[in-house]
């Protein structure tokens, strides 16, 4: 096992945002971590990663505790990219990408081939090669999220973890996002954890989803057995039903709308207000 | 694996610049040499520089001239580096030395300083003593790097960042001038110009004892800075980015806030808060390094040693007999200069 975390607590103060998270991480899985908002994703994730100080529990990678290790050893185990990161100004996405490496340099070695065709690697799975001397400032929002997945990418990590990668991406974006997640992950054995709204997207490319209310994970298994499990509509308190798009597609969940149930045309009168 | 991205160098116009600037770091201190308040030819000072000359011209040039030279240059170098460092750490283009109340605390201890070495020296205010000129510089060091760790302390009681460094900085910066000046105040002997002359900032009768009592900070923050560099281009981000890549970010905000701690405390004990420098210098070495980080630094320290060199003797032919202290030229160029960079920030 990859990653191995039990028990995981977190409290702000008084609130506690994380209580009793468990999780285990094969290499090569993709897992979607889901949950309304306020539930303990970004926590979690952030717990996982020993970037928020854990109140009980461990998070071992390989055996060894997260807790233990220098951030540059965990930095070249584990690579995390959070919600909305924000970048010094007139920093380039190639200087951005370039200190993804810093976990193998380190303070003094010089950057050599290996780092390079890592760096260019990293840009062109990202198709922004061409983008490596524009200052991020001048980028879309898109653009710049997928400078820092290149620069987590450049860290070489076994395990990724992704807060709301897709959120300010465009639909074309985010299916290459999910798309580069995949391929990482089956053809390079990266270990995915990402927090993700879109529910229907973490159907398709989730090998396992976590489902979180509250600060604890209520549901931890194959998408199929979500669906099964009528779980979805209580957490985020909506009406709905998956529906099977394909024989071996994982299936869609359809959400009702007022619209659907009592549709109203468009009068005059309520157009006139 | 696909065509590489185009390779990641420095841009050439500012790789051009580190001669261009590593002459005028030379060039400044020699032109500061030949011009001064006494009116020596050119060919006596050429003459002592080479080994000879006339004894009031030695006595000029090596007792008077070189030592201010060489002192204001290795404050520069150490006002500009701590505030390059300070505006890294914090992410913040307006953070100085005392924003971590450094020039605060050597002012406080440096009023307290004098006030007791007055009044515990001499009783009666008519009387001029000989004030202990010699301790200003370890004194005034001593009450910046205490200023400077208790904000450390406040700042670490809570989580170690930018904004908490900043808060408490001010904070406690305004505590200690208010004392200092209450002290001033209610002091109100002749004596205060000694202070004031101090405040302001100067090199006005600086001797080689000041330069030797910068010299091994200077060498020490200049040796540590290589170690700092990726450190520091990690501290550019906030701290759930810098530790993700790697950085220990609590340590190494330390170690830099530190540094920059040590370079500005030992700076302003010798010459007094020369302000500005520490603001402007890091602010134009970014204009001219044009984006690319790694030049930033040594931009710093060569225009920190430039620019003090160049405002002191600006200070020394403008104001003549009278001359004009440094802190007061740095303050009257600067201001444009800050207007004319903030014209073109966005």
């Amino acid at each position: 096992m990859l990653l191995h975390a039990r028990d995981l607590t977190v409290r702000y103060g008084q609130r506690t945002a994380l209580s009793g998270f468990a999780l285990q991480l094969e290499p090569g899985e993709v897992r979607a971590l889901i949950g309304p908002n306020g539930s303990g994703k970004s926590t979690a994730l952030q717990a996982l990663a020993g970037l928020v100080g854990a109140a009980a529990g461990r998070v071992e990678i390989e055996g060894r505790s997260v807790f233990a290790m220098g951030r540059r050893e965990l930095a070249r185990h584990l690579a995390f990219l959070p919600q909305q990161p924000v970048a010094p100004d007139e920093m380039t996405v190639g200087q951005l990408v370039r200190q993804g490496r810093f976990a193998h340099v380190g303070l003094f070695k010089s950057y050599g081939p290996d780092d390079e065709a890592t760096i260019a690697w990293a840009l062109d799975s990202t198709g922004l090669a061409r983008f490596a001397e524009r200052p991020l400032n001048a980028l879309s929002g898109g653009e710049r999220q997928r400078a820092w997945i290149s620069a987590a990418l450049a860290q070489e990590a076994r395990i990724l973890f992704l807060d709301e990668p897709t959120t300010f991406l465009d639909i074309g974006y985010q299916v290459e996002l999910l798309d580069l997640v995949y391929r990482l992950s089956r053809e390079r054995g990266v270990a995915v954890v990402m927090a993700i709204h879109d529910l229907n997207q973490a159907m398709s490319v989730a090998d396992r989803i976590s489902v979180m209310e509250g600060g604890r994970c209520v549901f931890d298994g194959e998408p199929g057995a979500l669906a099964s499990s009528g779980l979805i509509e209580r957490v985020f308190r909506v009406q709905g039903r998956f529906v099977d798009l394909a024989p071996d597609a994982p299936p869609h969940f359809d959400v009702d709308l007022l619209r659907r149930h009592s549709p109203v045309g468009l009068t005059a009168q309520s157009l006139s207000h | 694996m696909t065509p590489l991205a185009p390779p990641l160098v420095a841009h050439p116009p500012a790789r051009r610049l580190v001669p261009l600037l590593v002459g005028l770091t030379l060039l400044a201190p020699l032109v500061a040499v030949f011009f001064g308040v006494a009116d020596l030819p050119l060919g006596d000072v050429a003459a002592v520089l080479t080994g000879g000359g006339s004894a009031e011209a030695r006595s000029i040039i090596l007792d008077i001239r070189l030592p201010r030279i060489v002192t204001g240059m290795l404050a520069g170098m150490q006002l500009a580096t701590a505030g390059f460092l300070l505006q890294t750490i914090t992410r913040n283009p307006l953070a100085d030395p005392s924003l971590i109340g450094v020039s605060q605390g050597a002012t406080l201890s440096v009023t307290l300083f004098l006030m007791i070495a007055v009044y515990s020296h001499d009783p009666t205010p008519t009387t001029l003593v000989a004030l202990p000129w010699s301790w200003l510089p370890a004194v005034g060091m001593l009450g910046g790097l205490v200023a400077g760790g208790l904000i450390y302390l406040m700042t670490l009681r809570h989580d170690l960042g930018p904004l908490r460094l900043t808060l408490c900085g001010v904070a406690m910066g305004a505590l200690l001038q208010a004392l200092a000046l209450g002290i001033v105040a209610g002091w109100g002997s002749s004596r205060m110009e000694v202070l004031l002359e101090w405040l302001s900032g100067s090199l006005y009768a600086r001797r080689w004892e000041h330069a030797v009592f910068l010299a091994p900070f200077t060498v020490a923050g200049l040796a540590v800075l290589p170690l700092l560099r990726r450190p520091l281009e990690l501290l550019r981000f906030e701290s759930t980015v810098a530790r993700s890549f790697g950085s220990a970010y609590r340590r190494d905000f330390s170690a830099v806030l530190f540094v920059s701690c040590a370079l500005a405390a030992s700076a302003v004990g010798a010459v007094g808060p020369i302000v500005f420098v520490g603001l402007i210098v890091p602010h134009l070495a970014r204009k001219l390094a044009r984006g690319h980080f790694p030049l930033v630094l040594p931009l710093t320290v060569a225009l920190g040693a430039i620019t003090v060199t160049v405002c002191d003797l600006l200070g020394r032919l403008l104001g003549g007999a009278d001359e004009i202290p440094i802190g007061v030229v740095t303050a009257l160029c600067g201001v444009p200069v800050l207007i004319a960079l903030l014209r073109r920030t966005p």
